[in-house]
């Protein structure tokens, strides 16, 4: 049982991150109907800026952190505008290969300046140890990771709830031209549904780097699928169901590979996959019903 | 009543694609009245209202409202000038509630008291809205989603209503409810352009109408006198 939790508590971390990621995929699919492929380069960017905040420029941790999210708001909303915005109203497969492109391109461009070698990302001094409860290790940065995605959590689910901004996305989701003779000004709600996604890629590559504490230019391409598919699994187009989507999948993940015969390690992806296959012939519109489609 | 111009058609022409639906058409609303757009189906009157929206840009011929030239404005911004839309077929956000649709019918607002003093209003119109107000509006009843799409469009205290087919589907009941609340609407000095093949009810309320065939005016007066006019009694209210 011991062991149970604490593979539960170590998959935390890395559910946070998919939770983060997938509600940012959850907010853009919504809105303009895109399966953004290149949300890992963002999310990769986001902890090269605070990588170079933090190891390069020698900020305090705070700073750097405020400096990725800033980093992934910028690339996010580079990619709107060079890969989206010229094509919006194509069909969805131009959406699909300009953000492949845009997420092949981002990619290769890091890893060219500066390669693919895992880069030390160290974690503050506060965020360091563990507590010790029973025979339970808890780790401090695993707290902070939960409140993180608490916190944010409750204000995304705020902001698309009960505000302004947060209903007018909704309407236009559902029906655009309506949204527009009421005053919507749809091209403003796209760019700032792309600052918000971005900076939940943010986010999660703070989540990341302390949790794991190095990052590479290569590190968006996994989480990217695995978020996606955590979107899915809550209702492409919810933002709770992506939160809660990415949860079971980090730490079903984390448990999956727990206890799998150490020879059958390299089968850890089969999971999410089965995941999505259980979820598609049982529940094919996800856990939850969409609020911002 | 006032006769200050607020919105007015000149020569507009306008279409999809290759395919003109409008040919030259020219209409007037003044300040306060509420002007009636009739015809058989397909004659232009929906594309009319698109074309004034901002939703279709015309290929010629301009529009102005309260004196302003709104031909080639994006639909947020004619929505910012005080038009409103309620929709053919009404166009609920169905995954909204009904008081989300409302808030975002209020986009436009600018402050909480503005929002309240709005909703309070169309509430006393439409006291089911308020009963219903948390339930998702794709599950109301098409007269209720009438009423939704009414309200929503009220919520931005518009100069200008334009109303795509009120009457389409609903219970007699509920057509009156409609034209009562037009009228009421109209008194609080709201302006209606109304799309009507409910030709009867439209005349009614209305001061000013045009009868459209073939994407441009066919016939145009006072109410009354369309009333009276044989053709139209003959073609729109089925008095032989």
């Amino acid at each position: 049982m011991t062991y149970f939790i604490q593979q539960m508590l170590n998959g935390v971390c890395w559910g946070s991150v998919l939770a983060m990621l997938g509600a940012g995929y959850t907010m853009t699919f919504g809105i303009i109907g895109l399966v953004n492929f290149a949300h890992g380069e963002v999310f990769m960017a986001g902890a090269f800026a605070a990588y170079f905040a933090l190891h390069v420029a020698g900020l305090p941790f705070g700073v750097a952190a405020v400096l990725g999210i800033l980093g992934a708001i910028a690339i996010g909303l580079l990619v709107e505008r060079i890969a989206f915005r010229p094509v919006r109203g194509s069909g969805m497969i131009t959406l699909f290969i300009t953000s492949f492109a845009a997420s092949i391109g981002i990619r290769t461009l890091f890893v060219m300046l500066f390669t693919d070698r895992a880069k030390p990302f160290s974690m503050p001094a506060f965020l360091k140890g563990a507590y010790l409860i029973g025979d339970l290790f808890i780790f401090k940065k695993t707290i902070a990771v939960v409140i993180v995605l608490v916190v944010v959590g409750a204000l995304l689910m705020y902001l698309v709830k009960k505000t302004k901004t947060g209903i007018a996305m909704r309407a236009m989701s559902y029906d655009s031209e309506t949204a527009q003779s009421m005053g919507i000004n749809t091209e403003r709600i796209i760019i700032i549904t792309f600052i918000i996604a971005s900076a939940l890629a943010g986010v999660a590559a703070i989540m990341w780097g302390v949790s794991y504490g190095r990052i590479r230019s290569s590190m968006g391409m996994m989480p990217v699928v695995d978020a996606f598919i955590a979107s899915v699994i809550g209702g492409l187009g919810n933002v709770f169901g992506a939160i809660v989507g990415g949860l079971i999948l980090g730490i079903g993940e984390t448990l999956f590979v727990a206890y799998l015969p150490p020879d059958l390690i390299g089968l850890r992806t089969l999971f999410v996959w089965i995941v999505l296959f259980i979820i598609i012939i049982v529940k094919p519109s996800g856990l939850f019903r969409a609020n911002i489609k | 009543m006032s006769t200050e111009l607020l919105l007015e058609l000149s020569e507009v022409t306008a279409g999809y694609g290759k395919m003109p639906v409008l040919h030259g058409v020219s209409i007037k609303c003044h300040r306060g009245e509420i002007v009636t757009l009739l015809g058989a189906n397909g004659v232009g009157k929906t594309t009319t209202l698109r074309t004034i929206l901002g939703q279709l840009k015309p290929r010629d011929g301009e529009i102005k409202f309260n004196g302003a030239d709104i031909t080639r404005l994006p639909p947020h911004k004619t929505a910012a000038l005080g038009v409103a839309h309620s929709p053919e077929g009404r166009n609920i956000f169905g995954n909204l509630t009904v008081i989300e649709n409302l808030r975002a019918g209020a986009h436009l607002l600018k402050t909480r008291k503005e929002l309240k003093e709005h909703l309070d209003r169309v509430y006393s119109m439409f006291p089911r809205l308020k009963e219903r107000r948390t339930q998702i509006a794709g599950s109301l009843s098409g007269g209720e989603q009438q009423m939704l799409a009414m309200g929503r469009a009220l919520m931005s205290n518009p100069r200008l209503m334009l109303l795509d087919e009120p009457s389409l589907g609903l219970a007699p009941q509920l057509v009156k409810l409609v034209a009562d609340t037009l009228t009421e609407v109209n008194r609080t000095g709201t302006s209606v352009l109304l799309v009507e093949q409910n030709a009867r009810l439209a005349l009614e309320i209305s001061r000013y109408g045009y009868v459209m065939e073939k994407g441009a005016i066919a016939l145009e007066g006072d109410a009354k006198e369309l009333s009276a006019d044989e053709q139209v009694k003959k073609v729109y209210l089925g008095i032989a």
